[in-house]
């Protein structure tokens, strides 16, 4: 007699149960060359689908799918005159006088509930940016355009106050243009929390599918969109908890892409996965220690310079990117095309940072060099860094150790990134570890940062000659040469006024499937060329087929 | 009894006010602002202001909570800042989220808790209630997350059984069947429940074992034994009801902290519920879903109290529930 067989163990009844529950699925058809989901993992959740209102970086890389510019920035990354940017709801564009700029929009654009695209809708759009009532955070940076009109149906006219270098990025990177006969009837007011904005209708190669706050935002291709159809038939951002939690989901199969991964042991952990394929870019962040110049201990100059002098950043970046990361020659990222290594900086030098220290009364003590006072008060400060960041933190911890070789007493502050705003804003502080993620565009970014009075100027610093400087590679440059000079001018001041010590400049990574071809990560806006993203046919795997 | 269910709802009514104007008045004193993006960008101070001016937030804090009470009271508890939504609608997509969470775990806690606490009772001091009592108090020392994080790396991430995050997989839940829909669900429900039930059942566990076996050391238990009734009867019958009453009283007590078990694991588990909105809420200083949360796990404590009260006097005919509360 045949021994009974012994039963399953019940966990694996009741789990093959729900994976055949699982498999309740209509059939998964999609064949050829426009199937495809690609599940971004997302650490945070959008906002508001709405552009001009939205103030989160993830609402952009969702909304960039499915709303378009007039004109988009090349690969390049060149802000400077029109020639390195590329056509996208305009056809073409010319400029009548020195101050006139006319656009010919594309007569294929539509919107995706029908009507076509129109000049009427580039006029609403910029009203809406600049209406004070709407708190659009790039109104700022649309200040020198005078007025945008409709000529006719298909042509929009921008007027300028006077010629600058970036006249051509101020109208067309910030706005994307938005359907007036959807939008004119929602008062301005309550743009902020409009109802558009959680099933918006664009003109983009996206269509707006579905939002589940706390889960997940589905895009579906347009396969009508006038531009070319895009290959990749879904677009998936799932909402994760941290970074951590998006790495997981990536290594675990269940993402498809991740922007950026972080800290080097992220990086060796999903270099470790076969299916995942890595892209470095350059990236359009950087860090640095910044002074409060309104600071007693900080509105010293040759202070601020010592501690520069004092700091091995090369080291540092060593030890924290392993040589993913440069010493930036002044506040830029890699990214911004001013970026010269010949700009006049601080180098790293001990001796002569002692000296200045000395030479400002801040003597030794104990033999050592251990510390160092003056007047009986020792030379200590406060350096805040956000707990969220473990760049900085460890940034942090290395600052600390080399001031100490030359007598400064560094005492770290770990706080809570909102309350850190919070005392950035109010000048309630003495150094703090910043990142800073910019625009393409040096001018907007450096004059938000160090122009006197500034919104981001948290440092109070402030130099007239700077100033000077500033506006003149800014607004008062016409050729793109004379405006590199100008902005190395700039930057050799600021070097050497030491308002901050600018630590890193990384290249970061992005991570995707291997099935996905034609990978393209912007480093401005790192999923804007994912509609010319394809998965060949022969790579499809389960989850590109199925059908919604 | 009705005059002190009347009395115990007024009373909540109290607790949950008094927990709201405090939770409101903490997070508006509290150092930080909304609107700040989350990404290392720099808002101009007048979008800002244009923003708070938006919401409301210029206003004086006494005008504002005045605003906020009169608005709760017709059932408008406001628009979050952070995701410029009612909040009623995100509460509708959370909430339940988070009651099929602390529902599954606390089903995992008591029902294994319980069974395993039996189990050792009736086997005091063998072999099997020694490893048993072993495995439930590493169980219960450790912390969630870490569980967590081990089951989301071996079970997730290694052996691939189970999805490492999400309540539901967005690509295959719109095309799934409703077998399907809920087998989906269930799959991803499996591993966080089973973090926050494990670590509760080890407690739960050695409550139990030792309500057991107090029980079991008294008379009548000796006299239904004297009386030649079977085992088992004994110990479910006489022992175990008489037992359940601590075990009541932490049923009770674990709804709030499932709650707040519930921020730590909806993290690690990306699960869109209570604890994680609330967690994200207080780092972006959105006041209206902080205030939202808090009024809501206020609810469950109150009502979690005054079930376990009910439920004392369904499982003791001695406690009556009257005047001057629960007695004996």
């Amino acid at each position: 007699m045949r021994a009974p067989t012994k039963p399953p163990p019940p966990s694996l009844i009741g789990l093959a149960a729900l994976v055949a529950l699982t498999a309740c699925t209509r059939p998964s058809t999609c064949r050829g060359d426009y199937c495809g989901t690609l599940v971004f993992a997302a650490a945070g959740q959008p906002d508001i689908l709405l552009p001009p209102v939205s103030v989160q970086g993830l609402a952009r890389d969702v909304y960039q799918q499915i709303f378009l510019k007039l004109a988009d920035i090349g690969p390049s990354m060149n802000t400077l005159g029109d020639h390195d940017f590329q056509p996208q709801l305009s056809q073409r564009w010319e400029w009548e006088t020195p101050t006139r700029l006319v656009f010919h929009l594309d007569p294929r654009a539509r919107w995706q509930d029908g009507p076509p695209v129109t000049a009427a809708d580039v006029a609403f759009t910029f009203q809406a940016y600049t209406d004070s009532q709407v708190h659009a955070e790039s109104r700022p940076l649309l200040g020198g355009i005078v007025s945008v009109t409709a000529r006719d149906s298909l042509t929009a006219v921008f007027a300028y106050r006077e010629r600058y270098p970036e006249m051509f990025y101020a109208a067309v990177y910030h706005m994307y243009i938005l359907p007036r006969h959807l939008l004119d009837t929602v008062p301005r007011p309550r743009w902020a929390t409009a109802a558009f904005g959680r099933v918006p209708v664009g003109d983009g190669p996206y269509r707006f599918v579905s939002w589940t706050p706390g889960q997940s935002v589905e895009l579906g291709a347009d396969s009508t969109f006038f531009l070319g159809r895009p290959h990749i038939r879904r677009l998936i951002w799932q909402f994760v908890g941290d970074q951590q939690a998006a790495i997981t989901q990536l290594v675990a199969g269940q993402g498809d892409a991740l922007e950026f991964l972080g800290p080097l042991d992220n990086l060796r952990r999903v270099q470790q996965v076969p299916q995942l394929a890595t892209y470095p870019y350059k990236s359009s962040a950087y860090g640095y220690m910044l002074f409060n110049v309104a600071a007693p201990l900080f509105s010293d100059r040759a202070v601020r310079r010592a501690l520069v002098l004092a700091l091995d950043r090369d080291r540092m970046n060593q030890s924290v990117w392993a040589g993913q990361a440069k010493v930036p020659p002044g506040p830029m990222p890699q990214l911004w095309s001013v970026w010269d290594p010949a700009i006049r900086s601080l180098p790293y030098d001990t001796a002569a940072a002692a000296r200045l220290l000395a030479q400002r009364g801040w003597r030794a003590v104990g033999g050592g060099g251990s510390a160092r006072t003056r007047g009986g008060q020792k030379l200590a400060f406060e350096l805040l860094v956000p707990t969220t960041s473990a760049v900085r933190r460890q940034y942090a911890r290395l600052i600390q150790a080399q001031l100490l070789t030359v007598g400064v007493d560094v005492k770290l502050v770990e706080i809570e990134p909102n309350v850190m705003q919070d005392r950035l804003a109010k000048g309630n502080f003495e150094a703090a570890i910043l990142s800073y993620q910019a625009d393409p565009s040096p001018t907007a970014g450096v004059t938000q940062h160090w122009g006197r009075g500034a919104p981001g100027n948290f440092g109070h610093y402030a130099n007239p000659a700077f100033q000077r400087a500033l506006e003149a590679a800014g607004h008062g440059a016409n050729r793109p040469e004379e405006a590199a000079r100008a902005w190395r001018e700039a930057f050799s001041i600021l070097n050497d006024d030491a308002p901050a010590a600018w630590l890193y400049a990384p290249n970061l990574v992005a991570a995707v499937h291997r099935r996905v071809a034609d990978v393209q990560v912007r480093p401005d806006s790192w999923w804007a060329l994912v509609r010319t993203w394809r998965i060949p046919a022969d790579r499809l795997i389960d989850r590109d087929r199925v059908e919604r | 009894m009705t005059a002190w269910l009347v009395r115990r709802c007024a009373a909540a009514i109290a607790i949950v006010f008094a927990v709201v104007t405090l939770t409101f008045l903490l997070i508006h004193l509290a150092p930080g602002t909304p609107f700040v993006p989350s990404d290392e960008r720099v808002l101009d101070p007048a979008v800002v202001d244009g923003l708070r001016r938006q919401f409301g937030l210029d206003r004086p804090l006494g005008v504002q909570y005045v605003r906020y009470v009169v608005a709760l009271l017709h059932g408008d508890p406001g628009y979050s800042f952070s995701l410029r939504r009612p909040i009623g609608e995100v509460l509708a997509t959370t909430v339940p989220n988070t009651l099929l969470l602390s529902g599954a775990a606390l089903a995992i806690d008591f029902l294994l808790g319980a069974a395993i606490g039996l189990y050792q009772a009736a086997r005091a001091r063998h072999r099997a209630d020694v490893v048993l009592g072993n495995a439930t108090l590493f169980l219960y020392s450790v912390p969630t997350f870490w569980l967590g994080l081990v089951l989301v790396l071996v079970f997730g991430q290694h052996l691939a059984w189970f999805p490492v995050g999400g309540d539901r997989n967005p690509v295959l839940y719109p095309s799934l069947s409703l077998l399907g829909r809920l087998g989906d669900r269930a799959w991803h429900l499996a591993l966080p429940a089973l973090t926050l039930g494990l670590v509760g059942a080890g407690g739960t566990a050695r409550f139990q074992r030792a309500a057991l076996l107090e029980v079991a050391g008294q008379d009548f238990i000796r006299t239904a034994r004297a009386k030649g009734l079977h085992e088992r009867r004994i110990w479910l019958v006489h022992t175990l009801r008489n037992a359940l009453l601590p075990l009541i009283t932490l049923f009770g007590l674990a709804l709030p902290f499932l709650l707040t078990g519930a921020v730590l694991i909806e993290t690690v588990f990306s699960w869109p519920g209570m604890g994680k909105l609330a967690a994200d809420a207080i780092f972006t200083r959105d006041y209206p879903v902080v205030t939202a949360a808090a009024l809501l796990a206020s609810v469950m404590v109150v009502l979690g109290s005054l079930v376990a009260d009910v439920l004392y006097s369904v499982a003791d005919p001695r406690i009556r529930l009257g005047k001057g509360g629960a007695r004996a």
